[in-house]
């Protein structure tokens, strides 16, 4: 079956001023998101990969190029994408239930409705009881689920996650790892991880669009065709490491101190 | 605190469960440690805090007046303990005492509440527009480096005598402490957050409400102490220049015909003033940020 593309990056250029004059970041990117797809883009630090993401997001504007969105041309993605990043982002002045229906409110949704859909929320994933605490009383997995939930609550397209967990311990993240492919599954949502761990990359998706050079351009796109679908049981598979070490390989990582 | 993760557990759960075949539990006997804990001091709490103050006060009015007593202090050009609570005795049962109390208090929370809340609300209103911020800076700047006391004469020419002068003093003392706490915090509101309410479906509006506001709100709680000060400061100076009323015009009458005691009866009126008053806000405090409320437990033992 061939996959449905939803959304597409069309020689994507961007540019920042600095003192010593422009640094380009990405030159040129072009690459394809499909429905239902789990992407994650992986790249050496300061190639663009947050550039990418917020350019997707909406929040920063490409200087050239296109983002075509299910076959038409869009400025950018904004309400139609869910937002994540290492910070949980919570709001410290709101309690967990405020934190999580600020979408709904912004989107002028009917508030009984959403408050009874944030509690069904909420118990799913283990915060029942939670729900009138304020952030800084959980902790900090607790407050990254209480993050996803507030993304998922608004049923966005596409899912954006910019290194969600690479702050949290690895049991905690494991856990969340799987609540997040469980959620997806569930939900049908597309999702693009930008990651620096190759580890989390080939775990959690069907393909990883790998970045380098610079300007950043795409350098290759892997199909990871891993069965399972938890993130302990795709790390056991046998061709786990083979990818590991294609995508090391890939991004020049020296494990030795000097070349020999 | 709540800190614990539940969830978690699942994991280590069905990770054990492939080593223990391989290890077997052990035992560890655990010896027998006498639990040690941490001594209580005997007056670090509530009493024993008000004791020590109270003892304080007590030996620093004592001094004062056994100074006195004996002649080493001079009642003429410092006073005496004694003679100040008659002077405040006489003058609250001439009701006099609380006519000038009740009069620069009053000015003084006018003043603070104008004061603070045009000073605030000028101050987060710049946020909307980076242009005129920048603009109206340099203005701000030199505005705040005049001393606001030196405006003071000019504040009596123009507002008269009455009430309105002393509110005017103090608002003028107090909206631009005001005014550069709450631009200062609201330029410095988490981007993060304004972005990810954006990306949520926010409007500018939106960001002002939900983001800006909320996180700017315990900066300016914070000049509420400071300019609470401010208040009393404005209206006293105003009452010395010129009034018919209030603890200035006592203290200011007092001092010119030597009535040391009067003229300290008048001091300790307006420090109870401004204790209430701090105690007030600290109050207001907690209610506006039950967010921000600081657990006794969390605090670190240096």
């Amino acid at each position: 079956m061939q996959p449905v593309v939803q959304l597409s990056l069309r020689d994507v250029c961007k540019a920042f001023p600095t003192k010593a004059g422009q640094v380009d970041v990405l030159g040129g990117l072009s690459f394809d998101i499909h429905e239902k797809d789990f992407v994650s883009i992986i790249g050496p630090s300061g190639c663009g990969k947050s550039t990418v993401f917020n350019i997707i997001a909406g929040l920063l504007q490409p200087d050239a190029g296109s983002i075509i969105y299910r076959g038409e041309e869009v400025p950018n993605l904004r309400g139609k994408v869910g937002y994540m990043l290492q910070k949980d982002l919570l709001l410290p002045w709101r309690t967990v239930l405020d934190n999580v229906l600020l979408g709904p409110e912004l989107q002028h949704k009917d508030p009984a409705e959403a408050r009874d859909n944030a509690m069904e929320y909420l118990n799913t994933y283990g915060l029942a009881g939670f729900e009138h605490a304020y952030p800084r009383m959980l902790s900090g997995g607790m407050r990254q689920r209480v993050a996803l939930i507030r993304t998922l609550i608004n049923d966005p397209d596409i899912i954006l996650l910019d290194e969600p967990f690479s702050a949290l311990d690895y049991q905690t993240r494991l856990y969340l790892e799987g609540v997040l492919m469980e959620a997806v599954e569930t939900f049908h949502k597309t999702v693009v991880l930008v990651t620096h761990d190759i580890d989390e990359a080939v775990a959690l998706s069907k393909r990883v669009v790998v970045l380098g050079g610079r300007p950043s351009t795409v350098k290759a796109i892997h199909d990871i065709e891993i069965a399972a679908r938890t993130p302990i049981g795709a790390r056991a598979d046998p061709r786990f490491s083979g990818y590991f070490n294609t995508l090391c390989s890939e991004l020049d990582i020296q494990t030795q101190v000097r070349a020999a | 605190m709540i800190s614990i993760d539940t969830p978690t557990n699942g994991i280590a759960a069905s990770a054990s469960v492939n080593r223990s075949s391989a290890s077997r539990t052990q035992k560890i006997a655990t010896p027998q440690v006498p639990i040690r804990r941490h001594k209580k001091s005997l007056i670090d709490n509530a009493i024993g805090r008000t004791v020590v103050q109270t003892l304080a006060v007590v030996i620093f009015f004592g001094v004062w007046e056994l100074g006195v007593r004996v002649g080493l202090i001079s009642s003429f050009m410092v006073g005496a303990p004694l003679s100040i609570f008659q002077a405040l005795l006489r003058a609250a049962q001439s009701g006099m005492l609380w006519v000038d109390t009740g009069y620069t208090l009053f000015a003084a929370l006018i003043g603070f509440v104008l004061g603070t809340v045009v000073g605030s609300a000028a101050g987060l209103a710049l946020w909307y527009s980076p242009f005129v911020a920048r603009v109206i800076e340099p203005f701000i700047v030199s505005i705040n480096s005049v001393p606001k006391i030196a405006f003071a004469p000019i504040v009596v020419l123009w507002f008269g005598t009455g009430l309105v002068s002393k509110v005017a003093l103090a608002v003028s003392l107090t909206a631009i402490i005001a005014l550069v706490a709450a631009y200062e915090a609201a330029k410095d509101a988490d981007p993060d957050l304004q972005a990810l309410i954006l990306t949520l479906g926010a409007t500018k509006n939106d960001v002002f409400y939900k983001v800006v506001v909320p996180s700017t709100l315990p900066y300016i709680i914070a000049t509420f102490r400071i300019n609470i000060g401010f208040g009393l400061v404005g209206v006293v100076v105003g009452e010395f220049i010129s009034s018919e009323k209030g603890l200035g015009h006592m203290i200011f009458t007092a001092s010119s015909l030597y009535d040391l005691n009067t003229v300290w009866a008048g001091l300790f009126m307006l420090m109870a003033i401004g204790f209430v008053l701090y105690f007030a806000i600290d109050r207001i405090e907690r209610a506006l940020l039950p967010w921000k409320a600081q657990s006794v437990s969390s605090t670190l033992r240096v």
